[in-house]
């Protein structure tokens, strides 16, 4: 997505009050736009938007569709920010390129949106890079069992940056789960078999 | 509508006529007499014909009620039966011969990986089975549940998802699981994946969108708070 002035968002928020809460927040900062709001995603269509950032809540996604968030959406290229109320598990979360709570406030929701779009516009898309070696690092650590804390010790980086990477490093490989990452390691000879005896 | 005309229009509705034990040679039976034959309400039949047809059909209970409860955990177990008797077995089997061809390696990731998959699944059946649906079947039968402490929020909390090892089975096997000999075998491997995999998908949205909304109706009426 490129540098533009304004962004244009879509916010589904099946609360009214959250969505107007929502809305007054957004108003008063100019380079966002809300240009539509929803209730719930089925009423979404694909083709009619120029939306640059999606604000949903994960509340309102269909269970089965929790960790394909993008390809719901039918757009490669849109920020999706998750605006929570409860908490989620940090593999659904990880689809999203940010997460507002419900209890920041104005001036670090816009910050958090600002930074989901530079997140966003980093991504690469998923068609054409392979790992990086950063990546190939990061899931080595991952198949060898590390939690998110330990690598984010061990590369000196912070767990936000962990969760970003393993977010790429499935989306390249098309493998959600630890156990299918493991695989794909020691097929690649990036862990050995015998690790795990 | 007659049922056979239904049929004929979306012939993937005839697992729903399986898994609902309705027989063949119905004639020029209407979907309405079909369902008061077999005492299930149309409003339901509809819906699960519905989320088989249309693949972002979002279901609802405005049209059902607490009467459609003991068909739908029929239905459900008789598709468990289906996945663990037909589906699994048939994936189970192609794998076996997949990984023959394969090095030693790769061969004990996939079994394993499979393994642990399969294993996974037969306890999320098994889960349903013997505590979510006889918790049902109980409230049904009379009013209250032998379970106080049980709710049917438990089962939401509980119900992992069985499809995303599955994406990732299919990817490694798409992508870059090194292919040797046989061609076909992977490519009917996969069919079969995606079949069981679309089929899952279904398979959940009755129990999240029909099953639980409806217990969680009859929880309300029982008294009994989350």
């Amino acid at each position: 997505m490129e540098k533009k002035n304004k962004y244009k968002i879509l916010l589904i928020e099946p609360s009214e009050i959250v969505s107007a809460g929502m809305q007054a927040i957004i108003a008063r900062h100019p380079e966002f736009t809300i240009v539509q709001t929803l209730t719930t995603p089925g009423y979404y269509n694909a083709q009619n938007s120029d939306i640059d950032i999606i604000i949903i809540n994960p509340a309102v996604v269909d269970y089965n569709e929790r960790f394909n968030i993008r390809s719901y959406f039918g757009k490669e290229n849109v920020t999706i920010v998750a605006l929570t109320q409860e908490s989620y598990e940090e593999s659904v979360l990880r689809q999203y390129n940010g997460c507002i709570g419900i209890y920041d406030s104005a001036q670090r929701i816009a910050q958090k949106l600002k930074s989901a779009v530079e997140e966003a516009t980093q991504t690469p898309k998923s068609d054409i890079n392979e790992l990086s070696t950063r990546e190939r690092d990061i899931l080595t650590a991952v198949a060898k069992g590390k939690t998110n804390k330990e690598i984010a010790d061990e590369f000196n980086i912070s767990i936000y940056t962990v969760i970003s990477h393993r977010r790429n490093i499935s989306q390249k490989l098309g493998i959600n789960s630890i156990p299918g990452l493991t695989v794909y390691a020691i097929m690649n000879k990036l862990v050995d078999i015998t690790d795990f005896n | 509508m007659k049922l056979a005309e239904l049929i004929g229009a979306d012939n993937s509705l005839l697992s729903i006529l399986q898994r609902l034990n309705i027989r063949l040679g119905f004639g020029e039976a209407t979907v309405e007499d079909i369902c008061t034959r077999y005492n299930i309400s149309t409003g339901l039949f509809l819906e699960i014909c519905n989320i088989y047809s249309f693949r972002h059909y979002q279901p609802h209970i405005e049209a059902l009620t607490e009467s459609d409860v003991a068909n739908i955990t029929t239905y459900l177990r008789t598709s468990h039966k289906f996945y663990s008797e037909v589906c699994f077995p048939a994936i189970h089997n192609s794998i076996h011969c997949l990984v023959k061809e394969l090095d030693d390696v790769n061969r004990r990731l996939i079994d394993k990986f499979y393994d642990d998959y399969d294993n996974e699944v037969t306890n999320h059946f098994k889960y349903e089975e013997e505590v979510v649906f006889p918790y049902i079947e109980a409230m049904l039968a009379g009013g209250s549940s032998g379970d106080e402490a049980y709710h049917i929020s438990k089962f939401e909390d509980n119900h992992s998802n069985i499809s995303e090892k599955l994406n990732d089975l299919k990817n490694i096997i798409i992508k870059y699981l090194p292919e040797e000999h046989s061609s076909a075998l992977r490519f009917n491997l996969l069919n079969d994946i995606y079949a069981v995999e679309s089929d899952l998908r279904k398979h959940s949205l009755i129990e999240n969108k029909l099953l639980i909304p409806l217990v969680e109706i009859m929880e309300k009426k029982n008294g009994k708070e989350k």
